[in-house]
């Protein structure tokens, strides 16, 4: 009787909401499915089924074998804690260099100057030119004997470096171009940010004697913490993610190599299209995510966010 | 095996992948979609052949040019669906591996197979999976010593015959000036076969990378840039690219490479003239690694009928000929080379007696998973980060764990 009441009156609703609940099931939650259980057999390409070919499957259940084989960190199996290890630092120095510096870009760009449209249009760009043409024009600047930034550093009076050689230089190369490529959101997101902080606040800081620094910390940090905090969740889950920059700049590098460029190497890059290792290192990645996510907002529910 | 490093990347290959799901054949018996993955200088004149074919064997074709650093990803990803090309031009390598994966037909028993004795050896052997035939030859390459004419006739000296020679004339050819080493894997494997080394050995099943044979061999190599004889790259991704503007620049007198680089070569100002690009064998004798292409049939093909036809005429004598006059690839069948325009082709005659000389190659499913380990590895020697020996015992480890588990190491 309720539930005839509550579709009665909110059939509307539940109409406009069943179509978009259809398609995630079948878009996200069926895949996602599949993944898990693939996680649990040892399905490769000469082991899936194929109804084209009259093929059955012969994949096997192996139980909990690759999460064991993957958690070992054995090198076999793309050495999972050193991976992760690389995976935690790309993230934290790109995130930290992309708030950092968009913050002070925001800053700037939010006084009175002369030309802010022009430079506003100009920081935006990098965001603007698709990734891969940004990576091969980073190779190509980065290149050890060509490249210009190599020029530049002989110029004035610097060894010339192997950015992008086997060494931990090809980490901070793929740093450099993923910051030269982030920093536009966010300061974008921070200028929005700032620009809705009441100018009243900042005046009457003033008033009180506050000095550039003390209304910088005082006024302009509380009030974009909304923002950033959103931001900064946004940037880490897709740096975390961030495959295009590293791929298409170091290739298969180890010395670059995160999480999702090895279950990339393993799907598709490598010739065995091992699906089972790949799909475990998909899920491990993805619960790595979920509990920052968690411990994320935790933290900032305590400080009075709502995320 | 990628030869040509990934110019167009990887995530281009992720699209081409879901792509791949739309393209391909058309379920037609009387259409024959051929997946082209020749370079743009050489596409228009397969795609003239092919349609020559077509005409005469009264079906149609459709040519898909694809890139060849994503066609066995976009192959496997089409044809695991069903869907795809009905005839692939696969790497050598690729073959086996798509013959155990069950994506290619059996060409035993068709009349393709029949008629084999008119083709090379080694590029034969690249057909066969466990005893069956699963492609014909397309063409064949050889990895040679390219040299730039001048710079060797100013410097008073001859192409060097062997690696040590290379070291006592490079003073005359401005110490590292006189060679650039591209530290890619396939680059690697003239070194590592010189000294009688191998990846495998497939007969007793054992891993040999790391024998003394095999790093007296990649030793070669790295006594070549400790001896100012040479220089490289020590960027791996832009190795390749930094090779041939060094080449092309007039920086280096001397690079490895093969027969599919001339084009882009005789572009440049210093090779303007082509006489002045010149092509010795590769110092040493029978160390360089055979590659080339192979025609494949996907199993499922609606075409199949057709695509016999279409592949017998696209491998025959004359067409051979005529794609080797025009883009100077390397025919696979003997009586090709006979013909007068190709005869008289200068980078096929200089490529000729290179062909006969070339090393075998293991011809197993992992053949190509063998190569990108052994990329790692080699960077690093090169680099002078790890020692020869210690690399290549870290390769056999990473070839018994990930790559043949089923082999011993020695």
């Amino acid at each position: 009787m309720r539930l005839r009441n509550l579709l009665a009156r909110h059939w509307f609703a539940y109409a406009m909401v069943a179509p978009v609940v259809a398609v995630l099931a079948l878009l996200v939650v069926f895949p996602l499915l599949q993944g898990l259980f693939f996680t649990f057999t040892d399905i490769n390409d000469t082991t899936i089924a194929n109804p084209v070919l009259d093929r059955e499957a012969s994949y096997e259940f192996v139980g909990l074998d690759n999460y064991l084989n993957v958690l070992s960190g054995d090198p076999a199996h793309g050495s999972f804690w050193a991976t992760l290890l690389r995976t935690v630092i790309w993230t934290g120095a790109c995130v930290v260099c992309h708030y950092v510096i968009g913050l002070a870009l925001a800053v700037l760009l939010n006084r009175q100057l002369r030309f802010r449209g022009l430079y506003r249009v100009l920081l935006i760009l990098p965001w603007a030119v698709p990734v891969f043409i940004s990576a091969f024009a980073w190779r190509y600047l980065f290149n050890s004997e060509y490249g210009l930034v190599n020029r530049v550093l002989e110029a004035v009076g610097l060894p010339a470096q192997v950015w992008l050689g086997q060494s931990d230089l090809a980490l901070v190369s793929v740093v450099v171009v993923n910051v030269w490529l982030g920093v536009p959101f966010m300061m974008v997101a921070l200028l929005g940010g700032l620009q809705s902080i009441p100018s009243d606040l900042y005046e009457a800081a003033e008033i009180d004697g506050a000095s550039a620094w003390q209304r910088f910390v005082h006024v302009t940090l509380p009030g974009l913490r909304s923002v950033s905090s959103s931001v900064v969740l946004l940037g880490v889950i897709w740096t975390f993610n961030m495959f295009p920059v590293i791929y298409l700049i170091t290739e298969n590098n180890p010395h670059t190599r995160i999480l999702v460029t090895y279950a990339f190497e393993r799907f598709f890059s490598g010739a065995t299209r091992d699906y089972a290792l790949a799909s475990t290192y998909g899920v491990l990645i993805l619960s790595v995510l979920l509990v920052f996510a968690a411990v994320y907002r935790r933290a900032m529910r305590r400080q009075g966010e709502v995320l | 095996m990628m030869r040509r490093k990934a110019t167009v990347g990887a995530a281009l290959g992720l699209v081409g992948a879901l792509a791949a799901g739309c393209g391909g054949s058309s379920g037609d018996p009387g259409e024959v979609v051929f997946w082209d993955t020749s370079g743009p200088a050489e596409s228009g004149v397969f795609q003239e052949v092919a349609t020559d074919c077509a005409r005469t064997g009264g079906y149609r074709v459709r040519v898909e040019t694809v890139s060849f650093d994503q066609a066995l990803n976009n192959y496997k990803t089409a044809a695991q669906g069903g869907q795809g090309p009905d005839v692939l031009r696969a790497d050598v390598g690729w073959v086996a591996q798509l013959a155990q994966a069950g994506l290619i037909q059996d060409l035993t028993g068709t009349p393709l197979a029949a008629d084999t004795a008119d083709f090379l050896p080694a590029p034969l052997a690249s057909t066969q999976h466990e005893g069956k035939t699963y492609a014909v030859p397309q063409v064949t390459d050889a990895l040679a010593l390219f040299y730039n004419k001048a710079q060797l006739a100013q410097a008073g000296v001859e192409p060097p015959k062997t690696w040590e020679e290379l070291k006592q004339i490079a003073p005359q050819l401005g110490g590292d000036r006189a060679l650039f080493l591209n530290n890619d894997e396939y680059y690697a494997l003239p070194f590592l076969y010189s000294q009688g080394g191998d990846l495998l050995d497939v007969d007793s099943r054992t891993i040999t990378v790391n024998s003394p044979e095999a790093v007296r061999g990649v030793q070669v190599a790295k006594d070549l840039l400790d001896a100012g004889a040479a220089r490289t790259a020590l960027d791996q991704p832009n190795s390749y690219t930094t090779m041939k503007a060094a080449f092309t620049s007039g920086d280096v007198a001397m690079v490895v490479d093969g027969p599919w680089a001339v084009p882009e070569y005789t572009q440049s100002g210093q090779f303007a003239d082509p006489a002045n690009l010149g092509i010795a064998p590769l110092p040493g004798k029978g160390t360089s690694p055979v590659g080339g292409h192979d025609y494949v049939i996907r199993q499922g093909s609606d075409a199949t009928e057709a695509s016999i036809k279409f592949v017998q005429c696209m491998s025959s004598t004359e067409n051979q000929a005529k794609i080797a006059a025009r883009l100077a690839l390397l025919p696979t069948r003997q009586s090709a080379y006979d013909d007068p325009a190709v005869a008289q082709h200068p980078v096929v005659s200089a490529f000729r007696p290179l062909v006969a000389d070339t090393h075998d190659r293991p011809w197993i499913p992992e053949n190509a998973e063998l190569l990108e380990p052994l990329q790692t590895a080699y960077a690093d020697i090169l680099a002078g980060r790890k020692e020869t020996g210690a690399a290549l015992d870290e390769l056999a480890r990473t070839y018994q764990t990930s790559v043949v588990p089923d082999y011993a190491q020695r």
